[in-house]
């Protein structure tokens, strides 16, 4: 037992208690949960080790935060802890694909806010700034043109080399929201911006031995925001910049290749702005768009045609049911948001209402199929063979998060395609499906379990969460 | 004839697949061809989007769906010179006043381009704002309301730029504190940033051109960097983006002309010109033609010395001259405004209604397609109640490619809905 350490005895104790399961040998108590050097047995437990692939009674060994073993008949080790799971299902730990709780607001303050707030932020994305107008919609906004003189701005929302990854830091409430949804990994997506950074994965365990951050530079990402008196300002204005700046990328590519081809002419430009962009630009890096409404994602489209972005993540997509063909002749892929537009702001609403002797109202049944059709949006891509990750971006990770995939499913998602989208492709769009997304040996200990054998079961509460190893 | 309604409910929310273009036949009708005179008791037929027969005696194939003309007036689909319907992101990239690379973005479900259907209007330029010299690249569509974006741009059309000159880009009537405003607040300042950026636009083509013409002897000779606003201005010099300038006062257009000539590139079209009636000749020696209001002025100091003869007096010195809307309500009534010209100066009535058809349609590339009813182009047309410059004229259908996109049969409570939104459907 010389591994297991008497920090981690009392939970060890609680859980198998809970579990109804064997009694580990009592030590001295301590308050701190999840110790860092305890190994675990979860045994007698069924094993979901990825979307389709369950081992109906079986066991899995963590060893110092990894996957030591997992199968139907697994020898385990005398220096663990075993957590008899009879009547549970083990999965692997979900991936909220793209949130940005924890990360700070790339934007500039609200619209309503004086001079004064302005001036307060300071560093502009050193503070948690306030939620953008209109929440998590990738909407493009429409600047208004205030009369007050404004201070000047350090410029965050082209910090194009800012990692998410880095700046990730949630608050203890906040990773335990993530961890009551059974989310253990997220991928980490600005709210804002026009190039805000570079998207990001993180783990959701507890501060203080835990890390959070697990690959930065995973893409970088493209957001339809605009700057506060200064180009560009508005919308139309934002498209023409991010086109620009791809080409100033892809500029600063064939210098750097001509200066090593020793051309005497090529002159790198040190601006951080255009050097941080070239691995998009040269397909090297994935870019990552946040975009949900049809007309947007036609935008994303084209503006990865025209820049030979080959293959665009977009994040959002909550009317990409509409878009398939766009979506699809992109070759992209869509995260898609699990916050559910209002109705009446999806496009093609109108369409009811004009046309067809309406004073502005749907009747209950067509109100009833919108919405439904707004649920159905990520079954109906998966069905068309877009590559689907689900997430929470825009609205709320964790718990409300996982009754967002019951929901999904419920509009005709099968479990396994929906699983399949909360673990094995946000690993492979993250880049991190050596470490998470399903359970196999060598892959981190992120687990949920639950009892029964769905984890989506309305009303079936999460009894345990691992992250890398550590017991939640 | 229920299309509509039908197309309505069973696209809902789902994504729209392109329906397939219509056969349709209209007979026992008044048809106003344009350029081949009016048909009367005529009948025309559309086929897989395109017209195929026009006349008096035309047979309709069997079977196709038909609408009985009888006493209805049948004249090419409107096009409107001048919108900013449909457009979402804002309209002016204010923040500079040359952006050129900056392009409009259309928002397809808008209301008022189901409301424009109503008024007969198949196609339209949505063009930027006019607080800009060079505000940037307007889209010409079709009203295909409720189609994706893409499937709403009008193939073939010119690109075309928006220019602006006088009270709009100085900001002559904001009231904003100088700090607040930017260069250029004089109609001097227009005219030098036209010649500064021209000058910087050909310095970038001979970049360019010295590149292609170093690469074929040093093929790893350094491409130069792309600059999407350079690379506009250079489209403008060699023509193949048309400019469309915003303009209102004589003088003004004449200063227009000579930065055109002396930079060389030329204008397409003069918008709203109120004034072009004092400077036609010189207009026409440019090549330029007009899109202008027919009715609407003095609504600020450069917009004083306007007349309703505008129109009229254009035309008869051989310049070609389109009315247009720019509002999200004339854009209902165009056909009124056209019949204006006839009111004041007597313009013939085939003359009035190329107004909104044939000449738009010049102005905006699109003439090989429509603006006149003849065998070979896009069966778009909209269907009167009686001749469009009565004043109790109605459009009862509106057809693009074969489909039809307004039906007034099932339209008549949309009043409920645009009263809504206040008059005009202001937004």
């Amino acid at each position: 037992m010389a591994r297991v350490s008497f920090l981690a005895i009392p939970l060890a104790l609680a859980a198998a208690a809970a579990a109804g399961g064997q009694q580990v040998t009592p030590r001295a108590s301590t308050p701190l949960p999840g110790a860092p050097d305890v190994d675990y047995a979860l045994t007698n437990v069924r094993i979901v080790t990825a979307p389709g692939k369950v081992i109906e009674r079986g066991t899995v060994v963590t060893h110092d935060g990894r996957i030591a073993a997992v199968g139907a008949t697994v020898n385990i080790p005398a220096n663990v802890v075993r957590l008899d799971l009879a009547g549970h299902t083990v999965y692997p730990g979900l991936i909220d694909a793209a949130t940005s709780t924890g990360l700070p607001s790339p934007t500039r303050a609200p619209a309503a806010a004086n001079a004064d707030a302005a001036a307060g932020r300071g560093g502009g994305r050193g503070g948690r700034g306030a939620a953008p107008p209109g929440g998590g919609r990738a909407s493009i906004p429409t600047a208004g043109r205030s009369s007050t003189p404004l201070p000047p701005v350090i410029e965050p929302e082209v910090d194009a080399a800012a990692e998410a990854a880095d700046q990730f830091s949630p608050t203890d409430d906040e990773l335990r929201a993530f961890r009551a949804g059974g989310v253990t990994t997220v991928g980490l997506v600005f709210n804002g911006g026009l190039f805000p950074g570079r998207v990001g994965a993180a783990l959701t365990g507890a501060r203080g031995g835990s890390r959070l951050g697990l690959k930065s530079s995973v893409g970088q990402e493209v957001f339809f925001g605009t700057k506060r008196n200064a180009y560009p300002s508005v919308g139309i204005g934002a498209v023409a910049f991010i086109r620009q700046a791809y080409l100033d990328a892809e500029y600063e590519n064939r210098v750097d290749k001509a200066l090593k081809a020793g051309n005497p002419a090529a002159r790198p430009s040190n601006d951080p702005f255009r050097r941080a962009l070239m691995p998009a630009a040269a397909n090297e890096m994935a870019s990552w768009f946040v975009a949900s409404k049809e007309r947007e994602l036609t935008r994303v489209a084209e503006i990865s045609k025209e820049m030979t972005i080959k293959a665009p993540v977009v994040v959002g997509a909550q009317e990409g049911w509409r878009s398939i063909p766009t979506l699809k002749a992109a070759n992209a892929t869509a995260v898609v948001s699990l916050e559910w537009p209002a109705l009446d702001s999806v496009t093609g609403h109108n369409f009811l209402l004009y046309g067809v002797g309406r004073s502005g109202k749907l009747t209950p049944a067509e109100e009833a199929a919108g919405n439904s059709e707004i649920k159905a949006n990520a079954a109906a891509l998966v069905k068309a063979g877009v590559p689907v990750a689900l997430a929470s971006f825009g609205g709320t990770s964790g718990a409300t998060f996982r009754e967002r995939i019951k929901s999904s499913i419920d509009a005709g998602m099968s479990a396994d395609d929906a699983l399949r989208a909360v673990t094995v492709t946000p690993a492979t769009i993250l880049g991190i499906s050596a470490l998470v997304g399903t359970i196999d040996v060598g892959k981190l200990a992120n687990f949920v379990v639950v009892s029964g054998n769905d984890l989506f079961a309305t009303g079936n509460p999460i009894k345990h969460v691992f992250v890398e190893g550590r017991l939640y | 004839m229920r299309i509509l309604n039908y197309a309505g409910i069973a696209l809902a929310l789902a994504a729209p697949a392109a329906l397939a273009a219509q056969d349709i036949a209209i007979k026992n009708a008044t048809i106003a061809t344009i350029t081949n005179g009016d048909i009367q008791n005529g009948t025309i037929v559309i086929q897989k989007g395109k017209i195929t027969a026009v006349g008096a005696n035309v047979q309709i194939p069997a079977g196709m769906k038909t609408i009985d003309g009888t006493g209805k007036f049948v004249m090419p689909g409107i096009i409107d010179a001048h919108s900013h319907a449909a457009l979402e992101g804002g309209i002016n990239e204010n923040s500079e006043s040359v952006t050129p690379e900056v392009q409009v973005q259309l928002k397809n479900d808008d209301p008022v381009i189901y409301r424009a259907l109503a008024g007969g209007v198949i196609a339209a330029n949505q063009l930027h704002g006019s607080a800009n010299t060079i505000g940037g690249q307007s889209r010409v569509i079709k009203f295909k309301w409720g189609m994706p974006v893409d499937s709403m741009y009008f193939k073939g059309a010119y690109r075309i730029v928006k220019f602006a000159l006088g009270e709009n880009v100085t900001r002559a009537s904001s009231d904003a504190g100088i700090d607040d405003r930017r260069f250029p607040m004089s109609r001097m300042g227009v005219d030098f940033l036209l010649h500064y950026w021209f000058d910087k636009a050909k310095d970038y083509d001979k970049e360019w051109q010295d590149y292609r013409a170093e690469v074929k002897k040093n093929p790893n000779a350094l491409m130069p960097r792309r600059d999407l606003r350079l690379e506009a201005l250079v489209d403008i010099l060699h023509g193949d983006l048309k400019v469309h300038a915003h303009s209102y006062r004589g003088d003004e257009i004449l200063m227009l002309i000579r930065a055109a000539d002396d930079e060389g590139f030329k204008i397409n079209t003069f918008q709203h010109a109120l004034e072009a009636y004092k400077v036609a000749d010189e207009i026409k020696a440019h090549g330029a033609t007009v899109s202008t209001f027919a009715d609407m002025w003095a609504y600020k100091a450069e917009a004083w010395d306007a007349i309703p003869f505008n129109m009229a007096l254009l035309t008869e010195r051989g310049v070609l001259v389109s009315v247009n809307s720019d509002s999200d309500e004339r854009i209902r009534r165009l056909y009124q405004e056209a019949g204006v010209g006839v009111r004041y100066g007597n313009m013939p009535v085939n003359e009035a209604l190329k107004m909104i058809t044939l000449n738009p349609a010049k102005q905006l590339g699109v003439d090989k397609w429509v603006g006149s009813l003849e065998v070979g182009k896009d069966g778009d047309i909209a269907i009167f109640n009686s001749h469009p410059f009565s004043p109790t004229a109605m459009v009862e259908y509106t057809i693009i490619e074969g489909k039809v996109y307004f039906d007034r049969n099932d339209a008549v409570t949309l009043r409920k809905s645009v009263a809504n939104t206040g008059p005009g459907g202001a937004k």
